[in-house]
């Protein structure tokens, strides 16, 4: 194997990534105030697809990237009342939610569009793309970080930022709190509701972001359901990450790693199995993170 | 007056849990609040602290009426209150609790260095002490409720409430606490303490309300009380003195041999224990808690399993057996916790009295069918027999409250029949009445010449019942005695740590 070629895998990694560490971002501030969000995926999907049709219509990334933020928003508040304020079962809300907007969406794009399966071209902008020309002296380097968007460098800024929210602020410190003892934090004067409510709004946020460097962050293309399972995904980055946003970075280039390797080995082995290589690399690394930690905790 | 509570009454439903209630504290001043369970004074300081509303009535607070919707309102008014429950965060520091609320911040911030100043000079103010970046996890129950008062105390509040305060202690924790509330007048906070430990009342109360059934029956000074009276108003009657008969042990039920037990960071839990019990016999098991009497008695349960050792439970090697296997042979179980061993606490007051049962019981179940109406016959058995007060035999195991809920589970194990009983704390945090009874029940057991291991982390109760007594330290049996020989002196040093044989 040629050395660009490496540098071409290096660089999808670092693209297919980018959407699980925003969702992964979000699912683990949410493990984080004890609520189990399953409807990452649905979120994504929506504002990815909502960032499709202001594309398609207004031709604006930053109208687009804002459409992707609202539509996320839309879905988590949906998640918030109904799972924190309602107190519905998180599965139920999460399920129900990640069909509906897998099935709305299709049936939309055909509204909107007129077509199924698959959105592109119409002269749809894409992310901005930040070219690294100080790099040019080494083709390895340069291939590797070649035509990364903007939202692939924001999302390694977020996770720090997050980092230093949960533990270096007040509020995240409060946030922690009602993670661990709901009614001890309320007791102490903290609105724990309303900071799982919060949480829940900013996933819809990340996951908006998410989306949207999805369908926008190479080719601009919306294929129904193209969120294939990566909130779920992300949902295994951040637990494999123990809820930590630095450790989210490393766990979400490793899924990316996984999917990045899938799309490759397609030109090999029967794409039937290379589909699966991402999800069987989440079963595993969870299993085996898993059986490590409980190790750990037996030591 | 510092606070006035006026004729207040609250209603849950049909039931009156306070009944025009009224009391007065004045500044400096230890009011106890005394009373048995569900007699409303635990409502009566939620009310006072914010955390419930109430029907009618007034309070004021150095004679300005007002009006609390939670307790942070209560805490703007000086009021702070030590629940029973610890509202504590286990993986954060010391500092971190006690500063909760109201942080030390650069900006957005958290300044955490700021905080364990703070948190230095506020155990320098106070003479309580903790290590600031110790996590709570790490703390014993004694350390922990120390961090709950110094996050009161870091409010900046007059007022404390304390509520069931020693219920977790363990005896030489409680007088710590003592003192501790002793000092904490002398700095000049009013103090509010629900208790029913009527010996503590007498060590450090100024005045001392009486409740029963959600109405205040009186109000004295300390100093003109006693004891006796004390319980009378309580309870209503007067508590019987008991007079145990003697009976003389037949044959050995439970014999524990060598049992070792280590944990996984190499700490000796158990440390080559024997102990034996007899027939007829209560043996009790005293120590501090913490010092391998949990241990012990879930090896003999079956909940644990020993690294070497031998029990043998009525002629049957059960070491290391199944918990069924262990209770076929013939033990049944008072858990140390009610809720995390001893009952479900989201299931019925039925389904909690059948455990166990119905796989013995045909009339219970058969052919894995319960029959709905003999279950409820059984259950009510023992609701009535053990005089369990609730609404309805399917109402939720949660809503009893602890003396009742424990009544519950004295009963399903006590209806087991088996030749031995374990009863570990079978009387930790509930009231006098309740404790009489259970106590009567065990006695009673004894009298039918079964064999009961009785732990305990009340001295008292050891001492009162026991016809051998076992001191635990450090996984050890650290010495025996027989009730003629038992002192609450000899036995607090062995509990310690000292030797039968030292010069004391």
């Amino acid at each position: 194997m040629n050395s660009l070629y490496f540098a071409a895998i290096i660089n999808s990694t670092f693209r297919y990534a980018t959407p699980v560490l925003f969702a992964a971002l979000g699912s683990l501030l949410c493990s984080r105030g004890n609520v189990f969000n399953v409807a990452l995926e649905g979120q994504m999907l929506a504002a990815a697809f909502a960032a499709i049709v202001i594309n398609f219509y207004t031709k604006n990334m930053v109208l687009s990237i804002l459409a992707a933020i609202c539509a996320g928003l839309l879905v988590s508040s949906v998640v918030a009342l109904f799972q924190i304020k309602l107190k519905a079962h998180d599965m139920v809300v999460g399920t129900t939610i990640n069909l509906f907007i897998q099935s709305a969406t299709a049936f939309l794009m055909q509204i909107v569009f007129g077509s199924r399966g698959m959105v592109q071209g119409h002269g749809m902008v894409s992310l901005t793309k930040i070219d690294l020309n100080f790099l040019s002296w080494s083709p390895f380097l340069y291939r590797a970080f070649e035509n990364l968007s903007i939202l692939d460098y924001a999302s390694y800024i977020i996770a720090i930022i997050v980092y230093f929210y949960l533990f270096k602020t007040v509020r995240g410190f409060h946030l922690r709190s009602v993670g661990i003892r709901y009614n001890a934090a309320k007791s102490l004067g903290i609105n724990s509701q309303k900071m799982q409510m919060n949480v829940v709004l900013i996933s819809g946020i990340l996951c908006g972001l998410g989306g949207v460097s999805l369908c926008m962050g190479g080719v601009t293309v919306f294929v129904e359901n193209m969120t294939a399972g990566r909130g779920f995904i992300a949902m295994g980055a951040s637990s494999m990450a123990q809820a930590h946003p630095i450790m989210a970075i490393f766990s979400s280039l490793f899924f990316g790693a996984t999917i990045s390797l899938s799309k490759t080995l397609q030109k090999v082995i029967n794409s039937y199995f290379t589909e699966t290589f991402p999800y069987i690399c989440t079963i595993l690394a969870i299993t085996i993170y898993g059986a490590i930690s409980k190790a750990k905790k037996k030591k | 007056m510092l606070i006035e509570m006026k004729n207040i009454t609250k209603r849950y439903g049909s039931l009156v849990a306070n009944d025009n209630v009224s009391i007065t504290l004045k500044k400096g001043e230890i009011l106890a609040i005394v009373g048995e369970n569900g007699a409303g004074k635990s409502t009566l300081m939620k009310i006072l602290y914010g955390l419930e509303s109430y029907d009618s009535g007034e309070i004021l607070i150095n004679g300005k009426p007002v009006r609390f919707s939670s307790p942070y309102d209560a805490i703007k008014n000086s009021i702070g209150m030590v629940q029973q429950h610890f509202m504590l965060f286990p993986p954060f520091s010391a500092a971190e609790n006690i500063v909760y609320g109201n942080e030390p911040r650069r900006g957005i911030f958290f300044d955490k260095k700021e905080a364990y100043r703070l948190v230095e000079e506020l155990c320098r103010k106070y003479n309580l002490y903790i290590d600031p970046k110790i996590k709570v996890k790490d703390c014993s129950v004694g350390l922990q409720q120390r961090i709950e008062i110094l996050k009161v105390l870091f409010q900046q509040v007059d007022i404390i409430i304390f509520d069931e305060p020693s219920a977790v202690l363990a005896p030489q924790e409680i007088d710590n606490f003592l003192q501790t509330v002793l000092d904490l007048k002398k700095a000049g906070k009013s103090i509010i303490l629900i208790t029913h430990k009527l010996n503590e009342v007498m060590a450090v109360a100024d005045y001392v309300t009486v409740m029963r059934n959600g109405k205040v029956v009186k109000k004295m000074p300390k100093h003109e009380t006693s004891i006796e009276e004390l319980s009378y108003l309580m309870v209503g009657h007067h508590l019987e003195e008991r007079e145990i008969e003697e009976i003389e042990p037949e044959e050995e039920i439970l014999a524990v041999s060598n049992l070792t037990k280590t944990s996984p960071d190499g700490v000796k839990l158990l440390d080559d224990v024997n102990i034996s019990v007899r027939r007829g016999e209560i043996v009790g098991i005293a120590g501090v808690s913490g010092n391998g009497q949990s241990e012990l008695i879930q090896c003999i349960s079956g909940l644990e399993h020993a690294d070497s050792g031998k029990i043998v439970l009525n002629g049957i090697d059960v070491t290391n057996a199944s918990v069924s296997a262990i209770r076929e042979a013939g033990c049944a179980c008072i858990p140390e916790d009610r809720y995390y061993w001893g009952s479900a606490a989201e299931a019925s007051l039925e389904e909690n009295c059948i455990m166990y049962h119905y796989q013995r019981k045909s009339e219970l179940m058969k052919n894995g069918f319960l029959n709905s109406r003999n279950v409820s016959l059984f259950s009510e058995t023992i609701l009535k027999d053990f005089d369990v007060k609730h609404t309805s035999s399917s109402q939720s195991m949660k809503d009893l409250s602890g003396g009742n809920a424990q009544k519950l589970i004295v009963g399903r194990e006590y209806m087991q029949n088996t030749p031995l009983l374990i009863a570990a704390e079978p009387t930790r945090g509930i009231d006098i009445g309740a404790i009489e009874y259970i106590h009567g029940r065990l006695l009673e057991k004894r009298q039918k010449k079964d064999a009961i291991l009785l732990i305990s982390s009340e001295l008292s109760e050891i001492i009162e019942l026991s016809d051998r007594i076992y001191v635990m330290c450090s996984g050890r049996i650290n010495g025996e005695f027989s009730r003629d020989e038992a002192t609450r002196e000899k036995i607090g040093y062995l509990m310690m740590g000292g030797k039968n044989d030292d010069e004391m």
